[in-house]
């Protein structure tokens, strides 16, 4: 089952892809490349283009312009003329409804595509209870599909999409009907899957912790285009863009003036509004008159009394706090501005209104310059 | 009532209606130049060849009456003849010419036996050359004037005559119609039946009590809202229902059905006469089964086939055959006095137009 | 695809043709093709005044009845907790298998002025005059809106539960009494789909034939459907009148269809998401049971009734309210089980329905699929072509179909073939308005599945969409196979002498013999059809219980 030096799991480019459907443009000039055996996750909200792209790759939708190639292999080019079928693509595809077919056993659910591909009599059985297990399913086999709960469900559509051996495998939202405390743990499994069947996946979530937490790299869009691609962590520390910012985490976002830059060090200091000075780093962006520095919430501290030889210190007015369980999350004043902080732990022990809000200049990120 | 006639009053009245000249050979040199063998079967002589049509199996029959009476027909038949089977087209006499004219100008040929209400038709049909032309063993039981001429396109498989008829219990006796002349009695507004103008007999009765009481008779009647059927069986039931209370053009066939059935209905016979009219059979050119067809013309003209159109309940007719016996109850065709157009099929022919103005406008449509 | 598109074209427009050549015929009568066009014919419509009011009489009369049945029972079996709920939802079907021409038969032998067994009744214990006249205006409209209003019902029932109830919780939470709900915002509600059934009703009783054939043609009262079929059948035939007239009643057809199309495809102010809701039941207390009367005895005149009537006449010599003891016989039915007709008539009958019905379900399916679900350009004139049929009235329709099959060159009028042929393309709205229904149900994904797995199309459709329409596909077989039995305007003017069928041959004996016969005969079909139905239910019942172990 799982794939060898030789025989590496295929990478799958999407180059220029366009979509539109009428005078709706669903999908513009999208590119990404999901090496061999990675998971690469396309994260939105709705309708900015994710399924669509995946639609399209799986060959369910017929793009306007671009080119897709899995291993190498064309599969789609709309200037070659090139758009092979879906059924002779050779992926495979878990759907967001599951789409489990209720007039079959959950056995013959699993063997249809060993079917297709003329397996037949003991191997093939081997192969479905093979995939049946992965799942933890086993015992379900000869049960109509029908009378499965939606859990169980998601899991006969795993097995099915494993069961023939693919070395690609789509997924569509495909934790997104579960009740939180089953996807998170569907979560966990889905990754330790992918791993040890060492497939390329391609995967479509809203769900910002499940991109984060199962991917290799994560390509976040919006409005039909690609905002920022690259790992977990860079989408996270390092975000290009307001939205990604916003979208990836929770952030405060401030904007100002350029007051001070340094190129070798990767330093700049902007100006607000209300003449409050934010140092941040520029991550080799380039720096402009104008900037937007981007703070996570978890990153800003508040005290009683003013922190000691800390640049970034300001006098704040507590708002109010909100009990979110695991977080405590804290509304202030920063001059007309209202920034939000989220700490772990202890609540805050300070009394009356007044604070100083610390922010560590390593963590005040610059956004790339929009234009 | 009914005056008891002689046979004087036979020639002169009724039953002469030699309109139908007959010219040329005699009917045994008709018989001999056909070139066909004879062979008696059952009790009648045919000049059909029985094996071919037993070959052949079917055949199919076009008529104007009612469907059980062509049923009946084509089951007797069939009890004489196991081996052929009987279908038919049942349609009102203009509407089964109309029909059948549409067909053979497709080139579609589905009649074998063809069988008209009233003579204008048949004659257009042997215009059209409809025909097959077959002399029958047994037109010599016919007298001249009761076949085609010439001899062997069609013949009177009988005659049907019609008086009024009128429900015992909602028209007391002294109220009842008793001559024609009372029908236009406003009291039978809404109250009296006809046929549609697609019946051959109905064409007859207009023309004929057109040509006794002029031209206005039958405005004065329409005033009166008269309802019009496609057939004697509807008609006699609503009248024995009581949903008409006359009935106009009364067969005396369907009289006979409904009072079996123990209706109450009375049949009255005007003393200026009974419009009749013949019933005219014969074989059809290009038909699919034409040995089986003949055979079925010899049957229909042979004391079985003649027997059976007296005696059949929806038959009831009577019939022309020399040595027919009386029909039902006793009573032959001479003993009425019967008024048919046969003397002046020119005249008969031309009105056909006007009738179907007039009698359509009638009825409503 | 173009083959296809076309064969259909051919199907549903060349009749159409020849029925406008017919119409627009102003040359010398019997000679085709014509010697002259012109519109003289459409100008002599104008001398038939009746015909086209009492039209308008009938069908507005038989609309507003066929809706006060059907809301009023759609809103008993939808809002109300009245008993039996399910029973009386799965009887209010019957109707449309007793068929409007049993149903007319049977009226007309309770409700003739003078011969009805009500009026005779009435008669015998309260006087002389007559308590109800069925070939009356009114009790034509009586008769249709019961047995071709059952689609009434059926929309009607739709629209109810197409609308969510918390919009009716919403105005009782703040206070809204029931009957203030009711008024102010159910009726509102369901105003607009309530209006696209009335049009669509209307549509449909404009093309009624049967009911105006045999309760108004005794009466002298004619609609355009029924003056159509005598002015073919009279003598001398007025063809080109009769096109006229049907092409005239196509056009009003038609333009009704399509406000209907338009009123329903703008956004009413009914939320529609494409799924039922479960409307809020009212409480009536004991009132419940008044209601389960009145929808009861709905579903008695309509299908007890009748059959009961037609029983009872067929067993008398002359059918009267009040029979003597001797007056039974059995003789009516000893001779409709003797005509050959009768036998071969129901041979018929059944053989073509199952043909017709088994052809066209896969025809119909296949148009479906390929409206529905494939992206072929010319899909939506393919939809707008199957769908045409429905605007034609059937006998309009056949008119053209004996006009144009008539010039054919291959044989085919007066045979099976031609029926065959009528009934495809009459019944192709019928199917494909219920597979659709069917179709439209199923996951997109389930296919797509299939797809991504690797399987053909035509794998696909064996092991996927077959198996998972098949209840859907069954529906419909039956369906079309009840359409083909009781056609009756289509059937009339095509039938041959080889090709009788059972519902036209009832109508014939009825014109040509006793009503008893006619009625006998009726009750002989009834019980054969019946009799089939059930046992197809149960072969499909078994079928569609084994699942599917192994494509």
């Amino acid at each position: 089952m799982t794939t060898t030096m030789s025989n590496p799991a295929p990478a799958i480019e999407v180059e220029n892809l366009c979509i539109r459907y009428g005078g709706v443009t669903a999908v513009e000039n999208v590119s990404f490349i999901a090496a061999g055996g990675e998971q690469l996750t396309l994260l939105g909200p709705s309708g900015c283009g994710k399924t669509s792209t995946l639609r399209a790759v799986a060959g369910l939708e017929t793009p306007t312009s671009g080119a897709i190639r899995i291993g190498g292999q064309t599969v789609y080019d709309n200037r070659a003329g090139v758009n092979v079928r879906t059924e002779q693509r050779g992926m495979s595809m878990v759907f967001q409804s599951y789409a489990i077919w209720p007039h079959m056993t959950v056995f013959e659910n699993v063997a249809y595509g060993l079917r297709v591909r003329k397996h037949g009599g003991a191997a093939l059985a081997d192969k479905v209870r093979h995939a049946l297990d992965l799942v933890k399913m086993g015992q379900y086999a000869g049960r109509n599909a029908s009378a499965l709960s939606g859990g169980q469900q998601q899991r006969v559509a795993l097995a099915r999409a494993v069961a023939f051996s693919p070395s690609v495998i789509l997924f569509d939202e495909p934790l997104s009907n579960l009740d939180a405390k089953l996807r998170s743990e569907m979560r966990i499994e889905l990754r330790e899957l992918q791993r040890r069947l060492g497939v390329t996946s391609l995967y479509v979530t809203h769900d910002l912790e499940e991109a984060l937490a199962m991917s290799d790299r994560v390509v976040v869009m919006r409005a039909g285009a690609v905002e920022q691609s690259g790992t977990p962590a860079d989408i996270y520390d390092l975000p290009r863009t307001a939205f990604v910012a916003d979208f990836v985490g929770s952030a405060n976002l401030v904007s100002g003036d350029v007051v001070a830059s340094d190129a070798d060090r990767g330093t700049v200091a902007i100006r607000t509004k209300d003449g409050l000075v934010v140092h941040g780093v520029t991550h080799g962006r380039r720096v402009e008159q104008a900037g937007t520095i981007s703070i996570r919430t978890v990153h800003l501290s508040l005290a009683a009394e003013r922190p000691a030889g800390e640049v970034n210190v300001w006098p704040v007015q507590i708002m109010r706090s909100v009990f979110l369980g695991d977080v405590m999350q804290v509304h202030v004043l920063w001059g007309a501005q209202e920034l939000v902080i989220r700490r772990i732990g202890a609540p805050l022990n300070i009394g009356g209104e007044a604070a100083f809000l610390h922010a560590p200049p390593e963590r005040c990120a610059l956004l790339e310059a929009s234009g | 009532m009914l005056e008891p006639t002689t046979r004087r009053r036979v020639l002169k009245g009724g039953l002469a209606m030699a309109a139908m000249p007959v010219a040329g050979a005699l009917l045994s040199d008709r018989l001999a130049a056909q070139g066909r063998p004879v062979t008696k079967v059952h009790d009648f002589n045919t000049a059909a060849d029985i094996a071919k049509a037993e070959a052949e199996g079917e055949f199919t029959f076009y008529s104007h009456d009612s469907e059980p009476a062509i049923a009946g027909i084509l089951d007797a038949f069939n009890k004489d003849f196991p081996k052929i089977k009987g279908k038919y087209v049942r349609a009102q006499n203009s509407t089964l010419f109309t029909r059948t004219i549409a067909e053979r100008s497709a080139n579609k040929f589905g009649a074998d036996v063809i069988q008209f209400s009233e003579p204008a038709t048949a004659l257009d049909f042997q215009k059209r050359g409809g025909y097959s032309r077959y002399v029958s063993p047994q037109s010599e039981f016919y007298a001249p004037e009761h076949l085609s001429n010439p001899v062997g396109d069609y013949f009177w498989v009988g005659v049907t005559f019609v008086g009024l008829a009128y429900n015992t219990e909602k028209v007391k006796p002294e109220d009842a119609p008793k001559e024609w002349k009372d029908i236009l009695k406003p009291v039978w507004a809404n109250g009296a039946n006809v046929k549609m103008s697609n019946s051959g007999m109905q064409f007859v009765q207009w023309y004929e009590l057109r040509k006794l009481y002029g031209d206005k008779f039958w405005g004065e009647f329409a005033k009166l809202k008269p309802r019009g059927f496609d057939s004697r069986a509807q008609q006699f039931e609503r009248l024995a229902k009581g949903d008409e209370r006359i009935c106009v053009l009364a067969e005396y066939a369907g009289y006979l059905l409904v009072k079996d059935k123990g209706a109450p209905v009375e049949f009255v016979a005007p003393a200026d006469g009974l419009p009749a009219s013949p019933l005219l059979c014969g074989v059809a050119d290009r038909g699919s089964s034409p040995e089986a067809a003949r055979l079925f013309i010899d049957w229909q003209m042979s004391p079985r086939g003649q027997n059976h159109q007296q005696t059949n309940p929806y038959l009831y007719y009577g019939s022309v055959r020399k040595d027919a016996p009386p029909m039902p109850g006793g009573k032959r065709l001479a003993d009425y006095k019967l008024l048919s157009p046969t003397k002046e099929m020119d005249a008969f022919v031309a009105s056909r137009d006007a009738f179907n103005k007039e009698w359509n406008a009638m009825l409503g449509l | 695809m173009a083959t296809v598109v076309a064969m259909v074209a051919v199907l549903v427009l060349y009749p159409m043709y020849y029925l406008f050549q017919a119409a627009l015929d102003v040359g010398l009568p019997d000679t085709r093709p014509p010697t002259a066009y012109g519109v003289a014919n459409f100008a002599k419509l104008l001398d038939y005044p009746t015909v086209l009011w009492n039209t308008l009489v009938v069908t507005c009369a038989a609309t507003l009845l066929a809706l006060l049945f059907g809301f009023i029972s759609a809103w008993i079996l939808t809002r109300t907790n009245v008993p039996f709920r399910r029973t009386l939802d799965q009887l209010m079907t019957v109707p449309y298998y007793v068929t409007p021409l049993l149903g007319a038969l049977a009226w007309s032998l309770l409700g003739a002025p003078e011969s009805g067994f009500i009026n005779q009744v009435w008669r015998k214990f309260f006087g002389t005059e007559a308590l109800i006249d069925i070939t009356s205006p009114m009790g034509i409209a009586w008769v249709m809106a019961l047995f071709e209003g059952s689609v009434a019902y059926v929309m009607i029932s739709a629209v109810m539960q197409s609308m969510d109830p918390a919009l009716e919780e919403a105005s009782a939470v703040m206070g809204g009494s029931r009957w203030r709900t009711m008024w102010r915002i159910t009726l509102p509600l369901v105003a607009p789909g309530v209006l696209g059934a009335a049009i669509f009703v209307f549509a449909e009783m404009l093309g009624s034939f049967s009911v105006a054939l045999v309760l108004g043609t005794p009466a002298r009262f004619y609609v355009i459907t029924t003056a159509i079929y005598h002015f073919v059948s009279q003598y001398p035939p007025r063809i080109a009148l009769a096109a006229a007239m049907g092409a005239s009643l196509f056009a009003v057809m038609f333009a009704m269809l399509w406000l209907y199309r338009w009123l329903t495809s703008r956004n009413s102010f009914v939320t529609v998401s494409g799924k039922a809701f479960r409307p809020r039941v009212m409480d009536m207390g004991p009132l419940r049971w008044v209601l389960f009367a009145v929808v009861a005895l709905y579903v008695l005149a309509s299908a007890a009734l009748p059959v009961a009537t037609l029983l009872f006449a067929a067993l008398q010599k002359l059918a009267v309210a009040f029979p003597a003891a001797s007056n039974f016989t059995l003789d009516h039915f000893r001779q409709a089980f003797s005509i050959n007709a009768v036998r071969t008539a129901m041979l018929n009958s059944i053989m073509l329905a199952m043909v017709t019905a088994t052809i066209g379900v896969i025809m119909t399916g296949l148009l479906s699929w390929i409206i529905l679900r494939s992206r072929l350009p010319g899909r939506g004139v393919l939809e707008y072509l199957a769908m045409f049929p429905q605007a034609v009235p059937r006998i309009v329709f056949a008119f053209g179909m004996m006009w144009a099959w008539l010039v054919f060159p291959l044989p085919v009028y007066g045979t099976f073939w031609v029926l065959l042929i009528a009934y495809l393309t009459v019944f192709m709205p019928l199917g494909v308005r219920t597979i659709s229904g069917v179709v439209l149900q199923l996951d997109k994904s389930l296919d797509e599945c299939g797809q991504v797995c690797g399987a053909s199309w035509w794998y696909r459709m064996r092991t996927i969409t077959a198996p998972l329409l098949r209840p859907g596909l069954l529906a419909a077989w039956l369906l079309i196979f009840v359409a083909s039995v009781r056609e009756l305007g289509a059937s009339i003017l095509l039938m041959g002498p080889d090709s009788k069928v059972m519902t036209p041959a009832i109508v014939e004996a009825w014109f040509s013999s006793s009503s008893e016969l006619t009625a006998a005969m009726a009750l002989i079909q009834t019980v054969v059809i019946t009799a089939t139905m059930v046992v197809f239910g149960l072969f499909t019942r078994r079928l569609a219980q084994r699942a599917v172990s192994a494509p």
